[in-house]
């Protein structure tokens, strides 16, 4: 097996196109944020949330019923089926815990489940404002500290190529959850951040060796710094198509067998890393390369040797 | 590293500076790397490994058995896990003192349901994380810690229970009264302010508990000691119906300030003042998170997580074994060597109750698995291109990890900064997750420096160049000659990329 290409890939050749379905998907995200919303979890809103598990032949009438004699108002209902084993999901907006925890006992009890059959997570309303607040707290302060590390290590304009790229990530990410309607929880929360930990991963890598291949060139006067990023997008394509398999592989495991709570955290997971891989070379490379070849040492070569080359296909490699 | 260029080839950036590689790079090491060289690094590598050896040996000592050394959260055990908010009564964040008081009230109040491995800490300015494992009658224990304490002063004559009377004659601690045979003069509310200070005959060393009143609480406490201070008799401080402390009356006492003291240390004197405080709480607790989880529930999620997290190591060693053949080797077992240091590191920090698994925190696992063999990935994929420049295994082998550490070790970087920001600003479930990402990385990083470098070298040197067919790097190699070759003869450039 050959882990190179025998002819360079020309992806700056293409970052009009590339950019033009970033710019979509994003626009296409924040429509389904205004038009659709978020679908908040109860963290968020404050409420009752009971999984009732290993219900057997108990049906959704019985359930509501029994919930509705406990004292339950109104309710919401759903049946999971985890793993072969029959359960429901009822979320209501109760927020005082000794209440809801009496529900759900009374319920069980009328059913007939054993006490270990459930867990009942209660949510006070004022919390939902806290861990929100601290998320978005925790988000900024991390964005501070990369931008501030990539510029240090690189240059600045490659943190915010960087940053530009994991916030389109991380929008596109939040629009499916808003098209889907599937309920945003805390756990979706940490998985947007760790989306963002990964995209930054993936375009570093890549810039670590565009900076490297630019320093070498430096007297190399014959690249243009368009030429420079395709060629180093293309020398890294493989370790990202093979970085991506091998943390895909067990998201998609936890997508496919892991339990309920673990689900909702992959979904996320899953869209957010193919976004990472794809923004990295799609968006973060052409934008730090326009940005460059606005620069008057790199527009001066781009000038000379440029427009020909990658009229032509920069792919030959020969002049 | 050497990369002066050579002036004679033919300049064409990438191409030149990639056919440079190839003649220059490794001239100088060849010529000047002797023998002993080579064996001082090899000693070098082996001395890691061997260490490297120990340290797992230690760590697989101190994790095993699993179950009983990673303590496991509240979502995986069962239990309540409750996270209550303090708010002072205009609405406000409040004091860090007052916080300390209130953490101290419910830990009392946890302490009292007699859950042994119950834990109260306070998180951010104004929370309190309760979390009690196994509790098996949710009902009742969220009642319990919701309530507010009722804090009463009963005079001891009437106490109409003689078992009890008995047991607070002899000094026994915590009594409990039955509920009716006891009438309280006076309860906590008629309490305005507690505070501990010297004891007014400073001489001894012991502290006193001070006490102010309200106007009803004054007079009450007036007449109450005006009976009793001839006899010198007692009132029993009963907080929820149990008798925490029961000091005899020295004098009357008609100015609302009550001076309680029995040569109290500074922490009995602390205890008391929290006893006092909880029944006059300075916030109102409010529960904002209340978790109850059966625990075969919890039980069944981690199978599910450890099932997924199974499949896909399984998967991905095989694929890696597919893609780099013999390096895959490596690959699987740095990702063994990364799982058994990382288990050591959960192991150690749940003996010292810094760190339990949650479910959120099985799904940071599983993602820093993935990055430990993406640093991996990165070092062969780096150690290959090097040999496709044109470089023996063995020179490839040194600078293509070099390289390839030094590109992880700045994504690392990344990560972790992320994970740091997680830990420690956000709260709950996302904090553990937090915790598992930055263990994560750090176990990345020493299987790098401890593993894969040392092992990836000591493997050039010998079997790799002795049959690279098996290790996957044939085709590299083949690659690397026609490029040196190309690069000798300068006649020859177009062929030079099109190998």
């Amino acid at each position: 097996m050959r882990s190179h290409f025998s002819h360079e890939i020309a992806f700056i050749a293409h970052r009009r196109q590339f950019l033009a379905v970033s710019v979509a998907l994003v626009a296409l995200a924040l429509v389904g944020l205004v038009v659709r919303g978020l679908v908040l979890g109860i963290e968020f809103r404050g409420g009752t949330q009971i999984d009732f598990n290993g219900t057997g032949d108990v049906t959704i009438e019985q359930l509501r019923s029994a919930l509705a004699d406990a004292g339950e108002q109104d309710p919401t209902v759903q049946t999971t089926l985890a793993n072969g084993v029959e359960g429901f999901l009822v979320r209501s907006d109760t927020t005082d815990a000794t209440v809801a925890t009496q529900h759900a006992a009374q319920t069980a009890e009328e059913l007939g489940l054993p006490s270990d059959s459930y867990t009942v997570t209660t949510i006070g309303p004022d919390w939902g404002a806290d861990i929100t607040c601290s998320s978005l707290a925790a988000f900024f302060v991390a964005i501070l500290a990369i931008i501030a590390y990539v510029s240090i290590r690189y240059e600045f304009k490659m943190s915010i190529a960087a940053v530009v790229a994991l916030v389109h990530d991380l929008v596109i990410t939040v629009g499916v959850y808003a098209w889907t309607q599937i309920p945003v929880t805390p756990n979706v929360v940490a998985a947007l951040l760790t989306i963002m930990g990964y995209s930054l991963y993936d375009t570093v890598v890549e810039f670590n060796r565009t900076n490297e291949n630019a320093k070498q060139l430096k007297d190399g006067v014959h690249r243009t710094y368009y030429q420079i990023c395709n060629f180093s997008i293309n020398e890294v394509f493989i370790r990202s198509i093979n970085t991506t398999l091998t943390t895909i592989v067990p998201v998609i495991c936890m997508l496919v067998i892991g339990g309920e709570t673990l689900k909702g955290f992959a979904f996320a997971l899953l869209v957010g890393e193919l976004l990472g891989t794809y923004s990295s070379f799609a968006v973060a490379s052409p934008l730090l390369a326009v940005w460059k070849t606005h620069e008057p040492k790199w527009a001066k070569l781009e000038a000379k040797y440029g427009a020909s080359a990658s009229a032509a296909a920069p792919a030959k490699g020969v002049e | 590293m050497a990369r002066k260029n050579d002036p004679s080839g033919q300049p064409s950036g990438v191409d030149r500076w990639k056919a440079s590689e190839g003649t220059q790079g490794r001239a100088p090491r060849d010529s000047r790397g002797g023998r002993r060289r080579v064996s001082r690094d090899r000693r070098r590598y082996l001395t890691t490994l061997v260490v490297l050896l120990v340290a797992l040996g230690v760590c697989v000592f101190g994790f095993t058995p699993l179950g009983e050394k990673i303590t496991q959260g509240l979502d995986i055990r069962g239990g309540v896990s409750v996270i209550m908010t303090a708010t002072t009564s205009d609405g406000g964040t409040p004091s860090s003192e007052d916080m300390a008081t209130a953490t101290q009230i419910v830990q009392q109040r946890v302490n009292s349901l007699g859950a042994n491995e119950a834990s109260v800490q306070q998180q951010g300015s104004s929370s309190i994380l309760v979390q009690i494992p196994g509790a098996t009658d949710a009902e009742s224990t969220v009642a319990a810690i919701g309530q507010t304490g009722h804090l009463e002063f009963v005079r001891l004559d009437e106490i109409g229970d003689a078992d009890a009377l008995a047991k607070l004659n002899a000094g026994t601690e915590g009594v409990k009264l039955k509920e009716g045979t006891y009438t309280a003069f006076l309860d906590g509310s008629s309490i305005t302010q507690t505070s501990v200070g010297q004891a007014s005959n400073a001489s001894t060393g012991y502290y006193a508990v001070n006490i102010t009143f309200n106007d009803e609480g004054t007079k009450e406490f007036a007449e109450v000691t005006k009976e009793l201070a001839p006899t010198n008799g007692r009132i029993a401080i009963v907080l929820d119906g149990v008798v925490e402390s029961a000091p005899a009356v020295q004098s009357e006492i008609t100015d609302g300030k009550v001076s309680i003291t029995g040569q109290f240390t500074l922490d009995k004197a602390t205890s008391l003042k929290t006893v006092l405080d909880s029944g006059s709480l300075p916030v109102t607790l409010t529960m904002s998170e209340s978790r109850v989880v059966g625990p075969t529930l919890g039980q069944d999620s981690l199978n599910q997580g450890i099932v997924a997290i199974g499949v896909g190591v399984a998967l991905v060693v095989v694929y890696l074994f597919f893609f780099y053949r013999g390096l895959g080797l490596l690959t699987m077992g740095s990702l063994a060597v990364f799982g058994i240091i990382y288990l050591g590191m959960l192991a150690l920090l749940s003996s010292f109750g810094a760190f339990s698994l949650t479910l959120p925190g099985l799904a940071g696992i599983v993602l820093t698995t993935g990055s430990a063999a993406d640093s991996s990935i990165l070092v062969l994929e780096r150690f290959r291109e090097e040999i496709r420049m044109g470089r023996s295994i063995k020179n490839a082998s040194v600078s293509g990890s070099k390289h390839g550490v030094a590109t992880s070790l700045d994504a690392d970087v990344v990560t972790l900064v992320t994970a740091l920001a997680l830990f420690f600003v956000a709260v709950g479930s996302v904090k553990g997750f937090g915790l598992t990402l930055a263990l994560g990385v750090v176990c990345d990083v020493i299987t790098m420096f401890c593993f894969k470098v040392p092992m990836l070298r000591l493997l050039a040197a010998g079997p790799i160049e002795r049959h690279p067919g098996f290790w996957g790097v044939a085709a590299d190699v083949a690659e690397g000659r026609k490029k040196t070759e190309a690069a000798r003869s300068a006649a020859v450039k177009g062929g030079a990329r099109d190998a």
